[in-house]
């Protein structure tokens, strides 16, 4: 009796991820993926953005750079 | 102890710390993009080598175990930003899991509340900075033998930047700027990591003899065309593979896996709903793949962090990182990569992503089980229980629906929360999922930390460019700074 309980519960157990990757699965193949057009939009505004912001921050670096040999 | 209730621990604290004031009215956009920026670029300044430190720390036994967690949490080693924004972020996400979890009581529609609230999750901030400051000190990390004098230093120097760091944060969050100050801080140290990563003009040492190489893998690449030291094939080569500085593949990898990141982002589901005000107007309502955004994947390495830290402190500072004790042999110990690295041995290991793809098959296998499951179980495990309580959830949805006087096409009205409710939590946990996975390939492949970090990273840039977007549209694109600019955020 006890023994095929906690083989219930095993079985129980395999059956979340098998449940979350189905229904996960489901959800993405009802949802709208982004076309070529909205993607490069996308991927060129983020792009730009995070350049611009890497690129002034890296300046802020070697800026340190000389500071570092006159505290150091 | 009845009716004590953890928020009240902040109260002797509330008029002790520095608290920024909310702007008294609306901020307009230039100023706020104005805030904004020069908040990620105070941070990024602040980026000053520590005082006090022993002058042998070349010789140091006791290296960096933390060295894989950075990236995500913009810290860098030796600097007054040696934990970056880890305390902030890990006060601010588990204090309000609690709340949310109603396993700390705060009413929020009390005024008093949300204040205690505020300051209790600063003066947690704060004293982590202070714990995990002593704890590197009294680990060694510093240099062993420091006088009185250099641990009052250090203290200083970490806590007051802590401290600093935390304020900073605020002016955005009270709504000076966009979004959250994390974010932010966050954004933009990846990015500048990235650039400096890629693009890094400055020569570093790498033997003793004297040679040295650029820090930017592409600059390396470049180099290495007319590097007298080598042939140019094995310069080629080298510069795809050296793993003492950022190398080519990491690069084209990283950048990859932010295309990968940007294409999940705008993956959603459009619910056709309709307006029960006016008959025939018919819209779609996006429900997004991401809608908790790289949230769930901090969690896990915030997760991560505290368990480093911790047995950091028992083989460290307990068990003195000595092979003979059990601490060690049970935790396992630190092994000195490169005089930079700590990096643990098994079982620590297994929660220890491989410093390269193929040297970790061979030497921790087990590591590419455990790690991933453990990084997407806490995720999916974060996931489920933040989208219940962070006022994005089906029923929150729902009242916004009613609210704004749409519905769903088809569905009685009674039943919008039901239906939601069979939508929203798999979006999240499907999404946490797979930004996990994502983020844990890369580290699997050998990026110590910038796959987290990009993804992270890239994840808050969008939603930052978003807000900032429909703050442009809402104030009427009346800016001056887009004019100057010609409006690069325009087209989205």
């Amino acid at each position: 009796m006890a023994n095929e309980k906690t083989d219930n519960q095993i079985e129980k157990l395999m059956d979340v991820p098998l449940e979350f990757v189905k229904d996960g699965n489901q959800f993405l193949t009802k949802c709208k993926k982004p076309d070529w057009k909205e993607y490069s939009k996308i991927v060129r505004a983020v792009g730009i953005g995070f350049l611009a912001v890497g690129v002034i921050g890296y300046a802020i670096k070697l800026i340190h750079i000389p500071i570092r040999y006159v505290i150091v | 102890m009845a009716g004590f209730r953890l928020i009240d621990v902040a109260k002797p604290f509330l008029p002790i710390l520095p608290e920024v004031e909310s702007p008294l009215e609306r901020v307009p956009f230039d100023e706020k993009m104005v805030y904004t920026i020069f908040t990620a670029l105070i941070y990024l300044f602040a980026e000053f080598p520590l005082t006090g430190i022993s002058k042998d720390f070349q010789t140091a036994t006791v290296n960096d175990p933390i060295y894989f967690l950075r990236g995500v949490f913009a810290a860098s080693p030796k600097t007054l930003l040696e934990f970056g924004i880890f305390p902030i972020i890990s006060s601010a996400l588990l204090l309000q899991l609690l709340a949310g979890l109603k396993i700390i009581k705060v009413n929020f529609k009390i005024q008093k509340d949300r204040e205690l609230f505020q300051t209790l999750t600063k003066l947690f901030a704060v004293s982590q900075y202070f714990i995990l400051t002593n704890i590197f000190i009294f680990s060694g990390y510093y240099g062993a033998n420091l006088s009185i004098l250099q641990i009052a230093l250090l203290n200083f120097q970490l806590c007051g930047a802590g401290l600093f760091i935390t304020l900073l944060t605020e002016v955005v969050d009270k709504g000076f700027g966009f979004a959250s100050g994390i974010m932010i801080l966050n954004t933009a140290a990846v990015a500048t990591n990235f650039i400096a990563d890629t693009f890094g003009v400055s020569q570093i040492k790498i033997d003793a003899a004297g040679h040295t190489e650029a820090q930017g893998s592409l600059m390396n690449l470049i180099q290495s065309f007319r590097n007298k030291d080598t042939t140019i094939l094995g310069g080629i080569i080298a510069s795809f593979t050296r793993d003492y500085l950022p190398n080519f593949t990491t690069t084209v990898v990283v950048v990859l896996f932010a295309a990968i990141v940007c294409y999940l982002q705008s993956v959603r589901l459009e619910l056709p709903v309709r307006s029960t005000r006016t008959r025939g107007v018919n819209n779609v309502y996006p429900i997004r793949l991401l809608n908790i955004g790289a949230l769930a994947l901090l969690f896990s390495y915030i997760v991560l962090f505290y368990v480093h830290i911790f047995s950091f402190i028992l083989i460290q500072i307990v068990a003195n990182n000595n092979q003979e004790s059990i601490i060690c042999k049970i935790l396992g110990h630190y092994d000195n990569v490169n005089n930079l690295l700590a990096v643990p041995t098994f079982p620590l290991s297994l929660l220890t992503p491989p410093r390269s793809f193929f040297g970790g098959m061979v030497s921790q296998p087990l590591t590419f089980v455990v790690y991933t499951s453990f990084v997407v179980f806490t995720s999916i495990c974060f996931a489920s229980q933040w989208q219940n309580i962070s006022g994005s959830s089906a029923r929150d949805l729902a009242a916004e629906f009613k609210d704004q006087g749409i519905t769903l096409t088809g569905r009685r009205e009674q039943n919008i929360a039901k239906e939601l409710d069979k939508i929203v939590p798999v979006a999240s946990n499907t999404g946490a999922a797979m930004l996990a996975l994502l983020a844990v390939t890369g580290e699997l492949l050998g990026l110590k930390g910038k796959a987290a970090g990009i993804v992270i990273g890239i994840a808050g840039g969008f939603s930052l460019l978003e807000l900032i977007t429909l703050d442009y549209q809402q104030s009427g694109g009346q800016s001056a700074l887009s004019s100057v600019l010609g409006a690069p955020n325009a087209g989205m």
